[in-house]
Order: structure tokens, then C-alpha cells, then sequence
């Protein structure tokens, strides 16, 4: 009996052997199914210079003009600085912030954007969202000293749009600012 | 009872051995699902990579092609590709395995070339140990893809030695800078074949690739407003999905690929939103005084990582997609943000800024395992291959930003894009 046993264990063993590799060859002799990308490569697959994007067609408008009080104005106005990470108007800016202001309430028929930027330190999204933030303190800066808040309006530039690129204290703070520019008239 | 007590003995033993043999039987049945020979398990950490012989490919485009493919084996790390010096048997002659296993080969590819400006490309690869061609194939294309065409023919070995998808046919959407503009390019994964888009605007943020891989999503700044926009590979036409006055930062795709997760303070707190691209319906997730941004949504759209400051310095955390159960990730350093996911859903990279430094980091998704990947230079904007092999990532390490991939070990890192370009905001395609 036990010898009968003992031979089946070796007929088995053998069996699942012979059977598993002859079931790999097997297998593997069939072709492989197709990969995902076609074998054919057709020309649809473009790899050809990208062509612009399309642009939507625009209306030709007629732009009004406004006639301008020929009063003086400064060319530019003054940036105003920030200490690093933070948004808070320092008292050193205040004195420009002041003349800004002035100046606003002066020309009242003038529009304002107020761009908040960061230095280089810190990454793109984050140092966008302190920008922007930079350029609200700004902004309401402004309208508690008497400007009207809808003739303000502000962006955020992050670090994307540095005055220098030095990698130094110097640099830094020129960059970490507030920056305006007059946009038009307002409507 | 003698009789009887020998008739229970025999019959114990008759079931003994039909259990034995039916168990056996079933082993021998989950054993043939062990199918076709499995050359290299890429789950497994045990490093050994394996000798392949490409050889050089008879005709015309021939050692392009075969160049192409040696390079792109050799970047996964599991191949070790032989010198051709060495080989014994040329290209015109058959495979012969004795010509092979003499140097140590254990697979081969060989191959051969017709055509000038069509071609016609026959490929087979050998197992030597096995001393037959395991997969055969030819490839049809113009001249003036021959890279995409050798690439194709990577994926195809590839997937045969490891039963995977390869990554050699993707394209990387990234940001780069030209004449003081940051403009919106794609170059394939290995920085060849650079291009750029025609789009507006003097600025544009990370682009995020729809699951398809037929639409990138962007966010641009255009006259003092920053937009979400989406551009379609297929039509080349970019839409506007979304603006308002404050700043709108685009997060990734949602896995149905209409619906997109972004940021925006446009009443001027900083929320988190989901918009349907199909209808443009925006729905507020979070609402908080503090700066919540860069939305990550995990692959199976379950859960979305994003940056706060809530805590008083940018962190990560992590909430469901309705913006409920908001838990935080980061507890080490001040400065964590830029999380990306990993398309196999199981680690997030992100950037965390350490003695001024900006360096690439990687955790599981429940913030355990945090190990540093990077160390030199300023490393920025992290995300994964599609395979979730390798992390791409900017860093300015050579002085002039560049685009760089490495392993997600950390190992290998190197350049992809030249270094007369300053790039940034890398971004793998899906496929």
C-alpha cells in the first residue's frame, strides 16, 4: 500500500510539473495582445510643429476717448514694501501709500491697479496667493485713507515678475512690493 | 469483523488518496494561471536588472531605432543593456542562442529596417534561456516620426519583460520662459521635440492633462485677470472655463474629466471650488479666512489634497472631495506645499522649504514614511510618471531652471530639457 502511494505522489508531482511548464509555453508562443498605443503609427499622430491655438474671432470696436484734465500727476507711483511672508502695510509705507492716495482722490475720473508681488524665496502658487494678499492690504490701505474701492482693482504676480534676480536681502525686498499703475478711466 | 475493520481500513486509505490527488489537482489548476514566464517583476526591490542584447537594426533608420530603444530600456533601471561591441552574431545573421548566453545575454532584440521615407519596421525578441522568439511584430510609419516609432516598439518589449505598461510614448506639458514670458510647451518624455503653444497671455501656471490625455488645463494671466482655460489637443483650441476678478489657480481633473477642483478669491477670501466644465456649475468645498489653495484631487476622486495656512504656516492637508473631514498631513518644518499624487493613489510628493531651500519630498497618503528626495539647489512643482515610477520635477541646480526626472527612490536624477531654456511646471501625460 505504501509503495502505491509513494508512486502516485511522484506520478502527481510529475503531472503538475509537466503540466505547468507545458502550459507557460504555451502561453507564451501565442502573440501578445496588442499594446495600448496601435502599432501603425499614422499620421494623425501628430508630432509636427503644434499650430497656434485657435483664436475667437473679434469685433472691431470704436474706442471712445476721453478727454484728460491736463493736471500734474506724478509719472509713476512710489512701490511700497513688505517684510518676508507677510502682508501687513509696514509704517514706512505709508508716507507713499498717502501721496498715492492723494493723488486718487485728486483724479477721480482714474482707475488703479494695484499688483502684489513676493521674492523669489517660497513656491509659485503659494507666493501668488501672499501676493495677492499684499495687494489687498494695499488696496484697502487706500480706501480707508478715501478712495473709492471700485476704482481699485488688484492682481497678483506671485514671484513671477521679479525686478532683479539677485539672490540677496536686496533683491528680496525690492521685489517683495506692492507696484501701481493707472488703467483707464473710470466708468 | 476482521473483514469488516480491513474493508474501513482500505476505504480510509482510498479516500486518503483521492484527497490527496484532488488537492493536487486544484494546486496543478491555480498553477497554470502562472501563464507566460514573468522576466522581471518590477514590484520587486531586489535590483538585479536584466541583460539584454538590442541589437543594432538592419537598414536605413536601424541604429537610430535601436538607440532609441537601448536608451529608453536603459532609463527604467531594470535593464542592463550590453555593449554592441561584444556581440558575436550580426545583424543579417538569425538568432543562434549559443551567440548570446556566451556574453551573458538573456534576452534579444533584433530586427531589421525597409523603406526610405515609409518605413517598415520587423522586430523580434528572444528569450535565450529558452532559445525561441517570444514576440514579433512589425511597425509601419514615416520617417518623421521614427522616434515615435521606436518608442512604440520600447513599450511593446517593455510590457512583454514585464507585463506592464511602458512610459516611452508620453509627453511632458510643462511652463517655459521666452523673452521675459512664460509660455505653455510639451516636449516628449525624454525632452526631445520641444514645442510651444500659440496661446495668449505673459504667464501661465502648471498645466494639468486630462485623464485621455486630449486636454491640458491651465490658468493664465491675461490683462491683469487670472483665467482657468482649457486647451484640446484634437481641435487646438483654447476655451475660457473661468474667470473673476482675484486670483484663480487651476487644480487637477476629477477621474470623470469633467469636473476640475481650483482655487479662487474672488470675494476676496480664498476658497476651494469644483467646476463642471460641461455646464461651468461652480460649487464652493471650503470657506475660511485663511489662504486654501492648490487643490490635488487623488486619483480615484475620492480625496483632495491642498495647501492652508489655517494652522499659521502653508501646510498640507487632506479632506474628502465635499470638504469634509479636513485633516493635516505636514507637521514637519514651516513651509510644505505643491502636493501631487501619485497615479497608483498610494504616496503624494510635495515641496518643503528648509534652510531657505526648496526640496521635494514624499509620504503615504496618510502622511507616514515622509522621506527627502532631493538635496541640491532650489527643487520645485513635483508630479509622477504615469506608471508612478518616476517623479518630474524643476529645479535650479545648474543655474539655469531646468526640468529633471528621478526615480521615486530618489535615485537617478538627471536633465531632461537643454539648458538654453528656463523651464518649470512639469506635467507627465497619461499616456
Amino acid at each position: 500500500m505504501k509503495k502505491f502511494f509513494v508512486v502516485v505522489l511522484v506520478l502527481a508531482l510529475g503531472l503538475i510539473f509537466a503540466g505547468c511548464a507545458q502550459k507557460a509555453a504555451t502561453k507564451s508562443e501565442q502573440p501578445m495582445e496588442t499594446a495600448q498605443k496601435a502599432a501603425a503609427v499614422e499620421a494623425e499622430k501628430k508630432v509636427e510643429p503644434a499650430a497656434p491655438a485657435k483664436e475667437e474671432p473679434k469685433k472691431v470696436e470704436t474706442m471712445a476717448v476721453k478727454e484728460v484734465e491736463a493736471k500734474s500727476a506724478p509719472l509713476a507711483f512710489e512701490n511700497i514694501h513688505f517684510d518676508f511672508d507677510k502682508y501687513n502695510i509696514r509704517d514706512d509705507a505709508k508716507p507713499a501709500l498717502k501721496s498715492t492716495a492723494d493723488w486718487l482722490v485728486k483724479n477721480k475720473s482714474s482707475k488703479m491697479l494695484i499688483e502684489g508681488h513676493c521674492d523669489e524665496r517660497g513656491t509659485s502658487e503659494y507666493n501668488l496667493a501672499l501676493g495677492e494678499r499684499r495687494a489687498k492690504s494695499t488696496r484697502d490701505y487706500l480706501v480707508s485713507s478715501g478712495v473709492t474701492k471700485d476704482r481699485l482693482d488688484m492682481v497678483s504676480y506671485g514671484k513671477e515678475k521679479p525686478l532683479c534676480n539677485e539672490h540677496n536681502e536686496d533683491c528680496w525686498q525690492k521685489n517683495r512690493r506692492a507696484q501701481f499703475t493707472i488703467k483707464g478711466a473710470a466708468k | 469483523m476482521r473483514k469488516q475493520n480491513a474493508k474501513i481500513k482500505s476505504l480510509k486509505l482510498k479516500v486518503l488518496i483521492f484527497s490527496f490527488c484532488f488537492s493536487l489537482f486544484t494546486f496543478n489548476s491555480t498553477l497554470s494561471t502562472c501563464d507566460a514566464k514573468i522576466y522581471i517583476d518590477i514590484t520587486s526591490p531586489s535590483g538585479k536588472r536584466l541583460p539584454i542584447a538590442v541589437q543594432e537594426l538592419s537598414g536605413g533608420e536601424g541604429k537610430n531605432i535601436s538607440d532609441i530603444i537601448s536608451a529608453d530600456l536603459d532609463f527604467t533601471g531594470l535593464f542592463h543593456c550590453l555593449d554592441r561591441a561584444s556581440f558575436i552574431e550580426t545583424s543579417v545573421h538569425p538568432f543562434n542562442p549559443g551567440n548570446w548566453s556566451m556574453i551573458g545575454a538573456e534576452a534579444v532584440v533584433k530586427g531589421s529596417v525597409n523603406g526610405d521615407q515609409n518605413l517598415s519596421v520587423a522586430i523580434s525578441l528572444y528569450d535565450v534561456f529558452e532559445s525561441r522568439e517570444i514576440f514579433r511584430r512589425e511597425y509601419k510609419g514615416e520617417k518623421g516620426s521614427v522616434r515615435l516609432l521606436a518608442h512604440t516598439i520600447s513599450n511593446d518589449i517593455y510590457r512583454q519583460i514585464t507585463g506592464e505598461a511602458g512610459i516611452f510614448t508620453t509627453r511632458v506639458a510643462f511652463v517655459a520662459e521666452d523673452e521675459g514670458k512664460k509660455g505653455l510647451y510639451i516636449m516628449d518624455w525624454d525632452g526631445s521635440g520641444i514645442k510651444r503653444f500659440g496661446i495668449k497671455g505673459d504667464f501661465v501656471l502648471t498645466p494639468h492633462w486630462s485623464k485621455d490625455g486630449s486636454k491640458l488645463l491651465y490658468s493664465s494671466e491675461r490683462g491683469g485677470q487670472w483665467g482657468i482655460y482649457l486647451l484640446e489637443f484634437t481641435k487646438m483650441t483654447e476655451k475660457n472655463i473661468f474667470s473673476s476678478k482675484g486670483l484663480n489657480m487651476t487644480g487637477n481633473f476629477f477621474p470623470d474629466g469633467d469636473e476640475i477642483m481650483l482655487s479662487s478669491s474672488r470675494d476676496e477670501t480664498y476658497g476651494l471650488y469644483s467646476l463642471k466644465i460641461s455646464d461651468l456649475r461652480l460649487s464652493r468645498i471650503t470657506s475660511s479666512r485663511w489662504i486654501d489653495i492648490s487643490p490635488a484631487v487623488s486619483p480615484d476622486g475620492k480625496l483632495v489634497a491642498f495647501v492652508s495656512d489655517r494652522g499659521g504656516t502653508p501646510q498640507i492637508y487632506i479632506m474628502s472631495r465635499n470638504g469634509y473631514d479636513v485633516r493635516r498631513l505636514t507637521f514637519e518644518g514651516s513651509y510644505n506645499t505643491s502636493p501631487s499624487w501619485s497615479p497608483a493613489g498610494d504616496k503624494i510628493v510635495f515641496v518643503g522649504m528648509y534652510s531657505g531651500k526648496r526640496q521635494i519630498f514624499i509620504f503615504n497618503t496618510d502622511g507616514s514614511g515622509l522621506a527627502q528626495l532631493t538635496e541640491s539647489g532650489n527643487n520645485e512643482d513635483p508630479s509622477f510618471s504615469p506608471d508612478s515610477r518616476h517623479i518630474i520635477f524643476s529645479s535650479d541646480r545648474d543655474g539655469v531652471n531646468g526640468i529633471y526626472i528621478m526615480r521615486t527612490s530618489g535615485e537617478s536624477q538627471k536633465r531632461i530639457t537643454p539648458s538654453w531654456l528656463r523651464t518649470f511646471s512639469p506635467r507627465w501625460s497619461p499616456n
